[in-house]
């Protein structure tokens, strides 16, 4: 018996930007889908408060927990959240419905939140102290890049979406893997001027790499993932990770086409869009992995069970 | 050409065939420049090749070469050593 994912849910907020909106900046439709496979994301309107797009996440999940007080935990997740006091968690729960008891609180990962929030979250149902947890992911990254430059402007977007976690009899305990190198740490990171710097290559060879790395170690531990769902970081890294990966036989989801990179919030994001075609049972066993800024790296192998409108 | 070099011309054209179906064995001749190549492209036909020869490239060193036999040369001698 172990936590695992009982209740999924995106955000609709937002408006669509396609990539015609880059041409003031000299980016074309053609080489922004070349270089990054994006076609559309979604981006927040400025006035847009990030607590209330996150309470849009979680509210139905709490809706359809039946009893909202056994939700004894909510692990907002953001790399994009501008205010650092008060953190946003409390605000959230309030929004959400969720009891004033609940343990709420905020967190930061880059790119690899939301797995380092389902550790967490998985973690805290796992030894006893709540019977159920929400992890919610919110970013606005259109709000951290510099919308005039070329390499991340058309890059990154925003999206929020949260997790229902519970424990069930039939699942099997999670694992987890994690990794971290500050050493690497000027690969990725917020610029003084204001915008964010990559190193696109060596970005790109890391992400690969640690990605693909980390999903052949979940696959060590039984039972292994049903379905591969990386940081949807950028196309062309998603389908090299898709080749490298494909010993192991299961499908690798690439769901950036309409969503772009929203940090933290882009493996729920591409979970929710997969599950919504119908390609993936409603039951199974997810492998999340994900690479970011730090640098940090990590995955969860975790069972899920959810139900069509979950 | 000996098998190494063979993989190695393999792979290059592969990658090469997916940006352009119509290319073929005489184009890897070609300066990269000539070739259609992004940036990422050459990450991705290093790992490529890091991945069919199971050695472990220079990022560094790949990402200045301007032709693609210097590809060839560089990846013989990895598997050599």
């Amino acid at each position: 018996m172990s936590a695992g994912i009982v209740g999924l849910h995106a955000a609709k907020s937002g408006d669509v930007v396609d990539n015609s909106h880059f041409e003031s900046i000299g980016l074309t439709d053609e080489w922004i889908r070349r270089r990054s496979g994006i076609a559309s994301r979604t981006w927040f309107p400025d006035g847009a408060e990030l607590a209330d797009v996150a309470a849009e996440a979680c509210a139905p999940l709490v809706g359809r927990a039946g009893d909202p007080s056994a939700i004894g935990a909510l692990i907002v997740v953001s790399t994009s959240v501008r205010q650092r006091v008060p953190a946003i968690a409390q605000k959230v729960a309030e929004l959400a419905g969720l009891p004033s008891s609940v343990l709420a609180f905020d967190m930061n990962a880059a790119c690899c939140g939301f797995v380092y929030g389902l550790v967490n979250g998985l973690s805290l149902i796992d030894a006893g102290q709540t019977r159920s947890a929400l992890v919610c992911t919110v970013e606005a990254m259109s709000r951290m890049v510099d919308r005039s430059d070329r390499q991340t402007a058309c890059l990154f977007a925003d999206g929020a979406a949260a997790v229902l976690l519970e424990d069930r009899a039939e699942f099997p305990r999670f694992v987890h893997v994690a990794g971290g190198d500050g050493g690497r740490e000027q690969l990725m990171r917020e610029t003084d001027a204001g915008g964010i710097h990559l190193d696109g290559a060596q970005v790109y060879d890391r992400a690969v790499r640690r990605m693909s790395d980390t999903a052949r170690q979940l696959f060590a531990h039984d039972p292994a993932p049903s379905v591969l769902v990386g940081h949807q970081a950028n196309g062309r890294i998603l389908e090299q990770i898709r080749t490298f990966t494909s010993e192991l036989g299961v499908p690798f989801v690439n769901r950036i086409e309409h969503f772009g990179n929203t940090s933290s919030a882009s493996i729920p994001l591409a979970l929710a869009d997969e599950l919504s075609t119908g390609s993936l049972s409603a039951e199974g066993r997810l492998g999340a992995v994900a690479y970011g800024a730090g640098e940090a790296w990590g995955g969860v192998s975790v069972s899920y069970r959810i139900p069509a409108a979950a | 050409m000996n098998d190494i070099e063979r993989r190695i011309t393999d792979v290059m054209l592969a990658k090469l065939q997916v940006r352009d179906p119509s290319l073929t064995r005489e184009d890897l001749d070609r300066p990269v420049a000539d070739l259609d190549l992004d940036s990422l492209d050459v990450v991705e036909l290093t790992q490529l090749l890091e991945r069919e020869l199971r050695v472990k490239a220079d990022l560094k060193e790949t990402a200045g070469f301007a032709f693609l036999h210097e590809f060839s040369a560089y990846f013989v001698t990895l598997a050599k050593a």
